[in-house]
C-alpha cells in the first residue's frame, strides 16, 4: 500500500466510525498539518487550537471526502490551511515585514529557487521558479502563511491595489505554467 | 505552448485561485460559491488549485509534532461519555460486547423487539448505534453463521428522502465491503457467502445512505448513520 492509499483507506475506516483508524490518522499525519497551522499562525497554542478543530471536523466529515475528488492529503491539507486562515483573519495577526531587498526586481532564481531546481522539483515548484523573485516571494507568504492582499500591502508598504495586481498576474502565470 | 483564453476565463482562473488562498473578501466568497455550485468547471478550477497550494505545502513545510494534549484533548471531545448515547459510550469496540449480549437477552426474553419468527439461529449479533446523522434510528443485526444469514431488523427511523440504506462490513484494517441494501419495509435478509461469514465475528457493521441502487463507486459515498460491533450472542 502507498502511503496515499494507506492514509485514503484510514480516512474511509474514520468515516465508518472507527476509533483506532482515527487515532493511526492522526499519528500519521498530524505533525505535517500542526506544521501548516504553526506556518500560518506562528503561535503554537493557537495552531493547537486549530489543530484539535481540523480532527474534530475530519472525524465528523470523513464521510463527505470519497465523492470530492481531492487526494487524501490535499483534502486534509486542504481543510487544516482554510481553518489557520481563517483563525489568522479573526486574530488580525500584524503581518511580519517583507524586505526590502525581497522585492527588488530581479528575474534570476533566488537562493530557495537554485536550491530545489538541483533536487528533483515538483511542478509547483518549477513554476514558482519562473516568476520573478520577489514574486515569487509575494506567492509563497499567500500560499504557505495565508497572507491577505492587507497583511501583503502592510508587509511591503506597497498599496494595496499594485498588490493585487502583482499577485494577480503572477497567479495566471502559475496557471499556465501548471497546465504546460 | 500559448493557450488563448478569454478574459472571462482568465479572471474565472484567478478568481479561483484568490477563493482557494482566501484572498476575496466575505461578499466575493459568498458570489463565487454560489456561481461554484452550479459550475463543475469551477469547482474544477479550485480543486486544481488546492491542489498546487497542498503540493507546494507537502514541499515547504517542515513537519512539526503537535504536544500530546492536543490528541487527549481530542479524545476528551470526540470520545466522552456524557456527550453521548447510551449505546455510544458501549460503542465501538469491546466493552459494547456484554453490555449489548445482555441487553439483546433482556429484549428477546421479555419479548419487546422480537417476534418469535424473526428469529433465526443467531450466533452473532450487533446493535448498531446511531451516529449523530442517524439520530433516532434503531437497527439490530443478527448472523447465523451456519447458515451464511445476516437479519437486518430497523424498528425505528428511515433513510432520508430518496436515498436507500447499504450495509457495511468493516474486518481488521481493511476498507469497507458492501454487504447489500436494506429493504424499506424495516426486516432485510442478507445471504452472505462463507469467505465473508469468517471474517464477521470482531468485526464492524456500519449503515450509510446511498442512492438509489447503493453506492457507485463501491466504497460508502453518504453519511454513516449507523455503526456496532459484532459480539457472540
Amino acid at each position: 500500500m502507498t502511503p496515499q492509499e494507506e492514509v485514503e483507506n484510514l480516512i474511509a475506516r474514520v468515516a465508518m466510525g472507527d476509533r483506532a483508524a482515527f487515532d493511526k490518522l492522526y499519528e500519521r499525519t498530524s505533525a505535517k498539518l500542526f506544521g501548516v497551522c504553526l506556518r500560518v499562525l506562528n503561535d503554537r497554542v493557537e495552531a493547537e487550537e486549530v489543530l484539535q478543530d481540523v480532527f474534530v471536523t475530519v472525524w465528523n466529515k470523513a464521510d463527505s471526502y470519497k465523492v470530492n475528488g481531492y487526494s487524501p492529503m490535499t483534502w486534509l491539507i486542504t481543510i487544516t490551511r482554510n481553518r489557520a486562515v481563517d483563525r489568522k483573519r479573526a486574530l488580525k495577526l500584524p503581518p511580519v515585514p517583507i524586505e526590502t531587498a525581497d522585492l527588488l526586481p530581479d528575474s534570476a532564481p533566488g537562493p530557495e529557487a537554485s536550491a530545489v531546481a538541483a533536487s528533483e522539483a515538483r511542478q509547483i515548484q518549477a513554476c514558482l521558479d519562473e516568476l520573478p523573485r520577489a514574486r515569487a516571494h509575494l506567492v509563497r507568504r499567500a500560499y504557505l502563511e495565508g497572507y491577505s492582499y492587507a497583511d501583503l500591502s502592510e508587509a511591503t508598504g506597497v498599496n494595496l491595489n499594485t498588490i493585487r495586481t502583482w499577485l494577480r498576474r503572477s497567479l495566471l502565470a502559475l496557471r499556465e505554467c501548471l497546465s504546460r | 505552448m500559448s493557450d488563448i483564453h478569454t478574459p472571462e476565463e482568465e479572471n474565472d482562473r484567478v478568481l479561483a485561485a484568490e477563493y482557494a488562498l482566501g484572498l476575496l473578501t466575505d461578499e466575493e466568497r459568498a458570489t463565487f460559491e454560489a456561481r461554484m455550485a452550479t459550475n463543475p468547471d469551477l469547482r474544477a478550477e479550485v480543486l486544481a488549485w488546492d491542489t498546487h497550494i497542498a503540493d507546494a505545502i507537502m514541499d515547504e513545510v517542515e513537519d512539526v509534532t503537535p504536544s500530546p494534549q492536543v490528541a487527549r484533548r481530542l479524545k476528551t471531545v470526540l470520545f466522552k461519555p456524557d456527550r453521548t448515547s447510551f449505546w455510544q459510550q458501549l460503542w465501538p469496540y469491546g466493552l459494547g460486547g456484554a453490555a449489548a449480549a445482555l441487553v439483546l437477552w433482556l429484549m428477546v426474553s421479555t419479548g419487546i423487539l422480537l417476534r418469535e419468527e424473526e428469529l433465526l439461529q443467531a450466533d452473532l449479533v450487533a446493535e448498531l448505534a446511531p451516529t449523530p446523522e442517524g439520530a433516532g434510528l434503531v437497527i439490530r443485526a443478527n448472523v447465523d453463521t451456519a447458515r451464511g444469514a445476516v437479519q437486518v431488523l430497523r424498528s425505528a427511523g428511515e433513510p432520508p428522502e430518496g436515498r436507500v440504506f447499504e450495509l457495511w462490513l468493516i474486518a481488521g484494517d481493511a476498507a469497507p465491503v458492501s454487504l447489500g441494501l436494506l429493504d424499506a419495509d424495516g426486516s432485510t435478509l442478507i445471504d452472505v457467502p462463507q469467505e465473508v461469514v469468517a471474517l464477521l465475528p470482531g468485526a464492524l457493521l456500519a449503515i450509510s445512505d446511498e442512492p438509489p441502487g447503493g453506492s457507485p463507486t463501491g466504497a460508502p459515498t453518504g453519511a454513516v448513520r449507523a455503526a456496532g460491533p459484532l459480539t457472540s450472542s
